[in-house]
């Protein structure tokens, strides 16, 4: 049984098709990217995945239950979806925010500041705890968000546009980040709308009015993992 | 000129003057993957050929084991060739665009197999998208090694996002092609 799968998920968009029978399935440990132009679906597909907003037709199912079934209790939970805004009324400062964004899922405070800093540790933002939120570069406000979202120690991660407007010398730090949080067995799902932002998946998936291409299943295409791609390319 | 292999001999030795088995073991070492190399003659041959174009020259000869051993360094003609040629390249490069895009255009007047095709294209390219460009870990930009290495990986990885709304336009147009009933008439034979 896969972690994720959707089952002939269509979303529409007024008159227009978002998605159009997608099929997909996630495994843990697997890194996948979907690649999409603007207004191609890429956001929609991953906040149904998520569990954010459900399909108009198809199944969307987590560890085996119909995420219909389970509203949005599993949001936060067992999936984490990487928002990079930061709200001022939790906190000023990076920690602020890991901790008080636990409060919402009813952690203890002391359990939230354990969990906050080790996120921030296994993301390599530990220095920045401190730091004001909204004073973050691009790409360190893209890795505080992941970290904000693994403090719920999710099964499932997902990252619309990660490297969206980081510098692209610190682009491939973040793309590693998600690679070796998927060695570690976190399943990740990412959407990408260039090419440089595939780095390190196990499998590529294009879309494109509302048709989802590529190895669907994980079946054809086993998880690669880092130490692998490094033989394979040396 | 139009070996490769010769134009490539030309950079190792406009990187660092050296001797010919040195640049047979660089080339190998840098190059064996993309440009094959039929043997060590092969580089002594295209040194030969430079120097004869004055591209390169013998700063000094040493002798091992009673054998001359040239030691060869690019002159300012060489370096100005050189510079011509990786320009030229991009020519080089559309021309085989270009072509792959020709024969593949052959399915105009079959749309629809035009599009399977495409998807299966699109379905083998996707295969290995996320390995291309991939950096081992550790790699910064403070070496040569590593900047040629983030280099290449960086042309992959664009090139990949370019290949495929590339194929997102390909589709819309066959598409279109189908919609309109307006395929060629096959070639008859």
């Amino acid at each position: 049984m896969s972690l994720l799968e959707l089952d002939r998920v269509a979303s529409c968009r007024g008159s227009g098709v978002a998605l159009e029978n997608v099929s997909l399935t996630i495994d843990p440990g697997e890194m996948i990217v979907v690649w999409g132009e603007r207004r191609s679906g890429r956001s929609t597909l991953l906040r149904i995945a998520a569990g954010i907003e459900p399909p108009d037709e198809g199944t969307v199912r987590f560890g085996g239950r119909d995420l219909a079934d389970r509203g949005s209790e599993i949001l936060g939970d067992e999936i984490g979806y990487c928002r990079r805004g930061f709200r001022p009324e939790r906190g000023l400062t990076v920690l602020d925010q890991l901790i008080s964004s636990q409060f919402a899922r009813k952690v203890p405070q002391a359990t939230a500041l354990t969990r906050a800093c080790l996120a921030l540790e296994r993301v390599g933002a530990a220095w920045c705890s401190q730091l004001p939120a909204r004073d973050l570069k691009t790409e360190e406000t893209v890795v505080v968000a992941i970290a904000r979202a693994l403090t719920a120690e999710p099964r499932l991660l997902v990252v619309d546009e990660p490297t969206i407007g980081v510098d692209p010398l610190k682009r491939d730090d973040i793309l590693k980040l998600l690679r070796s949080l998927a060695d570690d067995g976190v399943a990740i799902l990412a959407s990408a709308g260039e090419g440089t932002a595939m780095l390190g998946a196990d499998r590529v998936l294009s879309l494109g009015k509302g048709t989802l291409r590529g190895e669907l299943s994980p079946d054809l295409a086993p998880v690669t993992e880092l130490e692998r791609h490094r033989q394979a390319r040396g | 000129m139009t070996s490769p292999v010769n134009w490539t001999i030309l950079g190792l030795v406009i990187e660092r003057p050296s001797y010919g088995l040195e640049l047979a073991n660089r080339f190998q070492r840098v190059y064996a993957d993309v440009l094959p190399l039929s043997g060590d003659s092969h580089v002594y041959s295209a040194l030969n050929m430079l120097e004869a174009r004055e591209m390169i020259e013998i700063v000094s000869r040493t002798k091992v084991d009673r054998q001359p051993k040239p030691h060869y360094r690019a002159t300012p003609v060489g370096i100005s060739s050189y510079e011509d040629w990786l320009v030229e390249q991009i020519d080089a490069q559309n021309r085989s665009q270009e072509l792959w895009v020709r024969q593949l255009a052959i399915f105009a007047h079959d749309p629809r197999l035009a599009l399977q095709l495409l998807d299966r294209y699109e379905h083998r390219f996707l295969k290995d998208a996320g390995a291309a460009g991939y950096l081992p870990a550790g790699s910064g930009l403070d070496s040569r090694e590593e900047l040629i290495d983030g280099l290449v990986a960086e042309q992959r990885r664009v090139a990949v996002g370019g290949m495929l709304s590339w194929l997102r336009y390909a589709r819309a147009r066959f598409e279109a092609l189908a919609g309109s009933g307006d395929g060629d008439e096959p070639a008859r034979t």
